[in-house]
């Protein structure tokens, strides 16, 4: 039976779970496996009955209206709503002017669609490496990798955290560059008090089912500083045939779940302060870096290892990470990689076949460089030294599982012992040696 | 399909909990598939989410990208204006590349019909003249044409089911430019039930 209630209650926390022996050595699991599932999106009879309401209103309204009020609470100017968060961004780079041949700056850790987004506006992804901190697009790297034929600065907000947007901005108008932001994690995230998807000459926007903003399945949306780069993406879609339409079902959902969405921003920005207070007592475990200013959305939670911590500084991180991963999920806690490698090592950029016969980074060859991971140290060091909940903070979960989450983590980092025996007797391999991994 | 009949789709999707494509437990992209193979004689289904989105699969899993040359019977204006942006060039008298045929809910229950006609690898099912936003499928019995254009759908280098590992299933189907061309379960869902009704014979004193 489906129902709005878990099957049966998570038991409370309870210190002394903390001292009992780790899961993966015969002790009992911090969360039982029957227990483990979260709901998501949150699913409710005032969004059913919204459907309803929305079979009486043309599709083309529901939609219009879905993006009006979405584009007012973003704070953007204006907004194309579209089939889906690639179909987004290609919009956006198109809105900010990117022509075939052109060079877009993009970071080397991001999902894989940033990327492909600027193939499909027929231009070449140039892959620079990532801040330490935030993990989002280095201002200093994106500087040093400007040519003659840089159209566009495309930074990612990673996970949710806004990218440098003042540095980032001051580069673009210097070199005279468009600015479009990648916000697909970063739904109500905010640089004082402005959200993301209006800080950029243009942004793209996922608002699939699995993100912070859900929409029924599948969407995207596109938001534009100025009217020229809105009118140049609809006419761009005009003149090309192309429909990336976004359908009133999808709409209807997303409108309904807008009206819940600061509640739900508030019950993540909860569960991650409670996480993060916790992790920072640990000694084995940091939470994600928030810079003054800047409101973290947390649509991924990436918590980095500091083996020095607990006396593990004598084994590779990597290896460490393996071994802790191991402990964590087999208390219950769905820790993550949440990829593995580089993008611009994933095989379609180094095969490089775009739209077939090698188009379009036969435009600008000079663009399209071979990589290794190893030219992206800072993104290899984060994958090798850090992992990450998904929707494991957010709402609908509750007080109670969080502390479970924290609670396994020190459960974890209380036994540098059991890491050691692991990295000891394992094989582990660096996690860019294995298949490339999106997720 | 009438409002009720919506209605109680949606709520049954809604009801389950499950609204993503690439849910595991997701049964109505599946169940689509599934009656559209049925319908056609079509050993495999790709659904999309749109008209162009399907086209560019049809091609693609074919292995014809930029700088192709295709034959065609009859195109309209909009669709050369795709196939130009995707680099493919319609010229001579040969085969056609593709089948295309667009349903509405006055033609919906002649699909099996219309798809008999077609002989090409691939053939375009335009869905979105059922009523529930832009949706398409493409239908073959060519199990690379299905593969590739999985691929295209999807991210990464592969399907959807690989897509979060990218373990190479097959050196031959080499990665290119991929798209999020993905069908919502929600939309799946009333396109399957109106395709259902539509089929679905006459029966005597039954409400229209």
């Amino acid at each position: 039976m489906i129902t709005d209630f878990p099957a049966s209650p998570l038991p409370l926390p309870s210190a002394a779970d903390i001292e009992d022996e780790l899961a993966a050595l015969g002790g009992s699991e911090m969360i039982p496996k029957a227990l483990r599932r979260t709901l998501f999106p949150v699913i409710t009879k005032e969004d059913v009955f919204n459907l309803m309401l929305a079979q009486r209103q043309t599709p083309d309204k529901v939609v219009a209206d879905f993006a009006e009020t979405y584009r007012q609470y973003v704070g953007a100017e204006f907004a194309l709503p579209t089939a889906s968060g690639t179909s987004s961004l290609h919009m956006a780079l198109v809105g900010a002017g990117v022509q075939p041949g052109d060079e877009v700056i993009v970071p080397a850790f991001t999902f894989i669609a940033t990327a492909q987004a600027v193939v499909a506006a027929h231009a070449i992804p140039v892959f620079v490496d990532i801040d330490p901190l935030t993990y989002c697009m280095a201002p200093e790297a994106a500087a040093a990798a400007i040519t003659p034929r840089t159209r566009a600065l495309m930074p990612v907000h990673v996970h949710g955290l806004p990218a440098d947007v003042p540095a980032l901005r001051a580069l673009a108008d210097k070199h005279g560059l468009a600015l479009v932001e990648d916000a697909s994690h970063a739904h109500s995230a905010k640089i004082g008090d402005r959200v993301a998807g209006s800080f950029g000459d243009a942004a793209g926007q996922s608002l699939m089912a699995d993100k912070n903003f859900p929409l029924g399945g599948e969407g995207g949306i596109a938001f534009f500083s100025t009217a020229d780069a809105y009118e140049r993406a609809v006419a761009y879609l005009d003149r090309h045939g192309i429909d990336y339409g976004m359908s009133w079902v999808a709409a209807a959902f997303g409108s309904s779940q807008l009206k819940r969405l600061p509640y739900y921003d508030e019950i993540r920005a909860r569960n991650a302060r409670l996480l993060a207070e916790s992790l920072s007592r640990t000694g084995l475990f940091t939470p994600p870096h928030v810079p003054d200013g800047h409101v973290h959305a947390y649509n991924m939670y990436r918590i980095a290892l500091r083996p020095e911590a607990v006396g593990l500084d004598d084994l590779p991180v990597w290896a460490v990470k393996e071994a802790v991963h191991e402990l964590l999920v087999a208390e219950g806690v769905p820790a993550r990689e949440w990829q593995n490698t580089p993008i611009p090592c994933h095989l379609p950029f180094t095969h490089r076949d775009g739209f077939g016969n090698g188009y379009p980074f036969s435009l600008n060859p000079q663009a399209a460089r071979d990589h290794r991971p190893e030219d992206f140290p800072v993104t290899l060091g984060m994958l090798d030294s850090t992992l990450v909940l998904c929707r494991e903070l957010r709402s609908p979960v509750e007080w109670e599982r969080v502390q479970r989450y924290a609670d396994a983590f020190h459960k974890v980092a209380n036994r540098p012992d059991a890491v050691r025996k692991l990295v000891e007797t394992n094989e582990y391999r660096r996690p860019y040696e294995k298949a490339a991994r999106l997720g | 399909m009438e409002l009720f009949d919506t209605a109680t789709v949606l709520t049954r999707v809604l009801t389950s909990g499950v609204v993503m494509s690439i849910e595991k437990s997701d049964r109505e992209l599946p169940g689509l598939e599934r009656l559209l193979t049925k319908q056609t004689g079509r050993a495999h289904a790709v659904l999309l989410n749109s008209r162009t989105g399907a086209l560019h699969a049809a091609l693609a899993g074919q292995g014809i990208g930029h700088g192709d040359t295709i034959s065609l019977a009859g195109t309209d204006a909009e669709t050369t204006a795709f196939l130009a942006w995707l680099g493919v060039t319609v010229a001579g008298d040969g085969p056609a590349a593709y089948d295309y045929l667009a349903l509405d809910t006055a033609n919906a229950d002649r699909l099996g019909e219309l798809a008999a006609d077609a002989t090409a690898p691939a053939l375009v099912v335009d869905l979105t003249g059922l009523g529930f936003g832009p949706a398409a499928a493409v239908l073959t019995d060519d199990r690379d044409v299905w593969n590739r254009a999985e691929r295209l759908k999807i991210f990464g280098a592969y399907d959807l089911r690989t897509m979060w590992t990218q373990e190479e299933a097959d050196a031959d189907l080499i990665p290119g430019v991929q798209f999020n061309y993905r069908l919502s379960p929600l939309v799946a869902a009333c396109v399957r039930m109106a395709l259902t009704q539509a089929a679905r014979p006459a029966v005597s004193g039954a409400r229209s």
